[in-house]
């Protein structure tokens, strides 16, 4: 008789936990939700694997949730990469002056959460005399009045698009791919949020919404890229794309940093084409890139014009 | 097949059943579920953004404790090695309560890499054919091979022998050989390949180094089987199982080794990065002595490097590892010390600094701790409830027995009998025992309950013509040659034996004779059995 | 004869050299190419000057100016003066050294007689900032946009907001 009791307990209790679980799991699962467009986005395939009428699909749903959410229409592009084209950069370092004009540039083009706050770009300051190129010491918080600062000089960073990204290889689900034209890219719908790849950055590239992103509507930029500057997740990784959305077009816009810089710091071109101006200030200026040691091989060339 | 699933639910109810201590401890694990999985639900509602990760150390707590519980799963190994190899016998009999305890920490691994992603529902797309899984180039699609694997595995393992166990049998070597000879080296691979995942990112130069793989597996083979002790130790009191003091003590010797190893590489390391003092040992230097006025880890890596050498002296001697206080305070230390160098002391300067220079320092939230208790509470239920489950199968106190096996005395006994009263004349008892053509009769009392046998050589023991006036109480014996009628077959056999009886009287529950069982009776049914 | 020849082929071989190393475009290509620039950023109304300069006696002494322009204090060139770059015959050209009159709208062919390599970095692309296409047409900005030609060093500005700190982000 005692046995029966205990064993009654011991149901009892197990439909109780039974219960709990349940409950927990449908405030996680959305079970409410009617509109196939949940599903849909969960089963979505990889991008590479989808072909044109499957990624139209995608794209137009997309494009529905973001009018939904946001009450604007925002176009999502998936241009694909430029047969015969493999993008560089330049960046002066006699000429950078540490205003970080580049940096909001790009939040504005690349539609990045301003809270929690996101910037791709990062600009760090070194001063000079001391050890060349000091990442261990670098600051970036720098607020003078004015810059630049004769003692200082400035150096930005961020994704250097490398030729064997270690991001790349690190990723479990391949949700980062370097593109034919050199671009390494992220899918956001793919991404798993497991952070290896921002372990395996060398360069601090790589940014995680760590909570949802907010952006404003009115601050919206509506010409995006599916793997550029298409509003994000939370949960999932982003970085600098060359913006995507911008240069691959036949003409292309220069990506907006290059743009928004005031003293013509940055260059962008194709590395293919023997009459850019990337190759241009490769053939003529001494360009390093950052970590070479590490063989990821970046496109993204630093030089001096000339000293100060 | 039917049968065994409906008796692993069966089995199952064993969770259920429990004295007051185990219902407080279910109690209180729970409500520590509870709330790691109401921290979980706010992390789920408004992001990762709950914990102090940042970009700029962008793993924590979550990684760190997935670090150590790695270890602690490939160290069921070294329970498994002199096992199985050696045939070391007192290690032998609680392996199985090793590759419980790897169940319970990969479980607990899993759970650690679920609540660290960004995107949970999403982790099907890192399976291979359904998902994209990034073989071979990731390693971190490797560990998720390895683990899942190294999971399959022991809960195979495990379960078979538990398996056999509860039917009455033996586990069969040509079964189980092969896999544990492929959980040995497995073993080694989850730990390995877990460390090549630090170790593989040229961007972090304090993880970039070849030591990594070779300390990990030094230091888990300290934590794994110190935590192994403590819980054998529990086992034991809280259980009829009997664990050999040898065992615990040649596991405890084991450990004075691998802290011996994992303590040389530490210097080793602390060489390498002090006497260079390159820009890459910054790491190290935070760790030890802070690192441009960023100090929250020094007093915690001195506390951890403490607690390991003590340790090391306490396992490395036979008088304070023979001891069962300095034992115990041993492998606490050792755990304690472990899950710190391994944990934090292993994630968090890999990002300080971070690849740009900056010093983020990482202190994780309430609400990650919660997280990680929670987690830790499910680990220890689940291996409750393993053991739970285990131990009575182990002890031989919960068995299943095949239709064959189920066979009980009442199957087989011949209902022909015949019972008397007490006082019936010895003359008629006799008279009846010819006709019958019975050998023994039983005698009981007006409630027919048995009091006593009779049999002919009782009668024929009286000299002739003494049996005028006898009555059968007067030459019946007291009731030993007598079993219950549900006794099983496997036992008939030794009661006779025991007994030096050739017939047995069956009687139910009210103890009233309802049958006779004769050792033919039992040579046929065991034949009966052989040839189902 | 065999010195003639010997000189020539000397003076051949010296001369293939200076071509292979001189920069990839011929100065005759560059005076014709255009480069695509915004106006000149004069201040208001100070264009035309002939407005105020037409009929105006020319007083070639060099000196501090008094009546008007007196607020530009030339701090570039020392030892010079207006009429080094301003052409005192027609206050709405330009002149360079060699006489030769520039328009405002190609004063970089002024900065670039001193200025030589910036000159050809910037029509490289590589000097100064560059918008619009990268494999189509690009707008150059005037040297004289972010340098003004009185007092041509960059100077200081004010940064943006650094970011936020981590331990910040909540």
């Amino acid at each position: 008789m005692k046995k029966d009791e205990k064993t009654n307990k011991g149901i009892d209790r197990r439909k109780f936990l039974q219960g709990a679980a349940l409950g927990l799991a449908g405030i996680a699962l959305p079970l409410d939700k009617a509109d196939a467009s949940f599903w849909e986005a969960f089963f979505q395939k990889h991008f590479r694997e989808m072909n044109e009428v499957e990624i139209n699909k995608v794209i137009s749903r997309l494009e529905r949730e973001y009018e939904a959410k946001y009450n604007k229409a925002i176009k999502v592009g998936h241009e694909k990469a430029m047969p015969g084209v493999l993008f560089g950069y330049g960046l002066d370092l006699s000429r950078c002056i540490g205003c970080r004009r580049c940096v909001y540039g790009c939040v504005e083009e690349n539609n990045q959460s301003l809270d929690p706050q996101i910037h791709w770009i990062t600009v760090l300051r070194f001063k000079k005399g001391e050890k060349w190129v000091d990442l261990e010491n670098a600051e970036k918080y720098y607020n003078p009045d004015k810059v630049p600062q004769d003692e200082y000089f400035y150096m930005p960073v961020q994704c250097q698009q490398c030729e064997n990204p270690p991001c790349v290889r690190a990723c479990p689900t391949q949700a980062t791919w370097k593109d034919p034209d050199g671009i390494v890219v992220v899918d956001y719908n793919w991404c798993i949020g497991c952070r290896y790849c921002m372990a395996a950055c060398p360069y601090g590239a790589r940014r995680f919404n760590w909570g949802k992103p907010n952006r404003p509507v009115e601050k919206i930029n509506p010409n995006t890229h599916y793997l550029g500057n298409r509003p994000r997740y939370k949960g999932v990784v982003e970085k600098c794309t060359f913006c995507v959305q911008r240069v691959r077009h036949e003409p292309g816009r220069y990506p907006a940093c290059v743009e928004a810089c005031p003293v013509g710091a940055r260059k962008f071109g194709n590395l293919l084409d023997p009459n850019s101006e990337i190759r241009y200030l490769i053939q003529h200026k001494r360009v390093f890139r950052l970590k070479e040691d590490l063989n990821t091989n970046p496109k993204f060339y630093y030089f001096f014009a000339y000293g100060k | 097949m039917v049968q065994t699933i409906r008796n692993f639910f069966i089995a199952l109810r064993q969770i259920a059943v429990g004295d007051k201590r185990y219902y407080v401890w279910v109690a209180f694990l729970s409500f520590l579920m509870l709330l790691g999985a109401s921290a979980y639900i706010g992390q789920l509602n408004r992001g990762l953004i709950i914990t102090a990760m940042r970009d700029q150390v962008s793993w924590g707590l979550y990684i760190s404790n997935f670090t150590f519980l790695v270890g602690v799963a490939a160290a069921a190994v070294l329970l498994v090695i002199p096992a199985y190899l050696y045939h070391f016998k007192p290690i032998k009999e609680i392996v199985l309560f090793g590759e419980l305890l790897a169940i319970s920490a990969i479980s607990m691994c899993i759970l650690f890499i679920m609540v660290d992603m960004g995107q949970p529902l999403r982790v099907w797309h890192i399976l291979p054919v359904i998902g994209a899984m990034n073989f071979p180039a990731s390693l971190l699609a490797w560990d998720v091979v390895v683990l899942n694997g190294y999971l399959a595995i022991n809960t195979c393992i495990a379960f078979y022998v538990l398996y056999r166990l509860s039917i009455g049998k033996d586990y069969k070597m040509s079964v189980i050989g092969p896999l544990i000879i492929l959980s040995i080296p497995w073993a080694v691979s989850i730990h390995t390949v877990t460390a090549f995942l630090y170790n593989g990112l040229p961007a972090r130069p304090f993880w970039n180094a070849s030591i990594l793989a070779p300390r990990f597996l030094a230091s888990a083979f300290c934590s794994g089987p110190a935590l192994m002790i403590v819980l054998f130790q529990i086992i034991r009191k809280l259980s009829e199982v009997e664990i050999d003091n040898k065992a615990i003590f040649k596991i405890a010797e084991l450990i004075a080794y691998a802290m011996g190893i994992n303590l040389f590489l530490l210097g080793a390391e602390v060489f390498k990065e002090f006497y260079s003092g390159s820009i890459h040992s910054e790491p190290i230097k935070y760790l030890y002595f802070g690192l441009h006025g960023h100090n929250n880890l020094v007093p915690w890596t001195w506390f951890a490097t403490v607690l390991n050498i003590s340790a090391f002296f306490l396992f490395l001697f036979p008088k304070t590892r023979e001891n069962f206080t300095t034992l115990n305070m041993a492998c606490a230390a050792v755990i304690t010390g472990v899950y710190i160098e391994k944990g934090m002391g292993l994630i968090i300067p890999g990002f300080i600094p971070d690849t740009l220079g900056e010093i983020y320092e990482y202190t994780p939230t309430m609400q990650e701790i919660l997280v990680t208790v929670g987690i830790w509470a499910t680990g220890a239920l689940l291996y409750t409830f393993l053991l739970k489950l285990a131990i009575p199968v182990y002890t031989g106190k919960l068995r299943f027995f095949s239709k064959a096996q189920a066979v009980a005395a009442h199957d087989i006994m011949s209902r022909r009998m015949v019972s008397v009263l007490p006082d019936t004349p010895v003359d008629d008892l006799a008279k009846l025992l010819v006709s019958k053509h019975l050998s023994d009769a039983a005698v009981v009392d007006d409630t027919n309950k048995l009091i006593g046998t009779v049999s002919e050589t009782d009668i024929i023991s009286l000299e002739v013509g003494q049996s005028t006036g006898k009555k059968t109480s007067d030459i019946m014996t007291p009731p030993t040659a007598v079993i219950a009628e549900d006794t099983r077959i496997q036992e008939l056999g030794k009661v006779l034996a025991d007994r030096k009886m050739n017939h047995l009287f069956v009687i139910n529950k009210d103890s009233q004779p309802v049958g006779m069982i004769s050792a033919s009776d039992i040579l046929k049914a065991l034949e009966n059995i052989r040839q189902e | 004869m065999k010195t003639y020849i010997l000189r020539v082929i000397g003076l051949a071989f010296f001369l293939s050299i200076l071509l292979s190393v001189s920069p990839t475009e011929s100065l005759e290509h560059e005076v014709h190419k255009k480069f695509l620039v915004p106006p000149p950023p004069f201040s208001e109304g100070i264009f035309p000057c002939s407005q105020c300069h037409k009929g105006m006696p020319v007083n070639r002494t060099p000196r501090k100016l008094e009546m008007m322009h007196q607020d530009i204090t030339l701090n570039h060139m020392p030892g010079g003066w207006c009429f080094d770059c301003h052409n005192p015959d027609n206050r709405d050209t330009l002149r360079l050294a060699n006489g030769k009159i520039v328009k405002f709208e190609e004063s970089y062919n002024l900065c670039g007689q001193c200025h030589g390599t910036i000159l050809r970095e910037w029509k490289a692309g590589l000097h100064g900032k560059r918008t619009g296409m990268w494999n189509g047409e690009k707008q150059y900005l005037l040297c004289v946009h972010c340098h003004w030609p009185h007092d041509p060093e960059f100077k200081p500005i004010t940064p943006m907001p650094p970011p936020v700190k981590p331990s910040d982000i909540k």
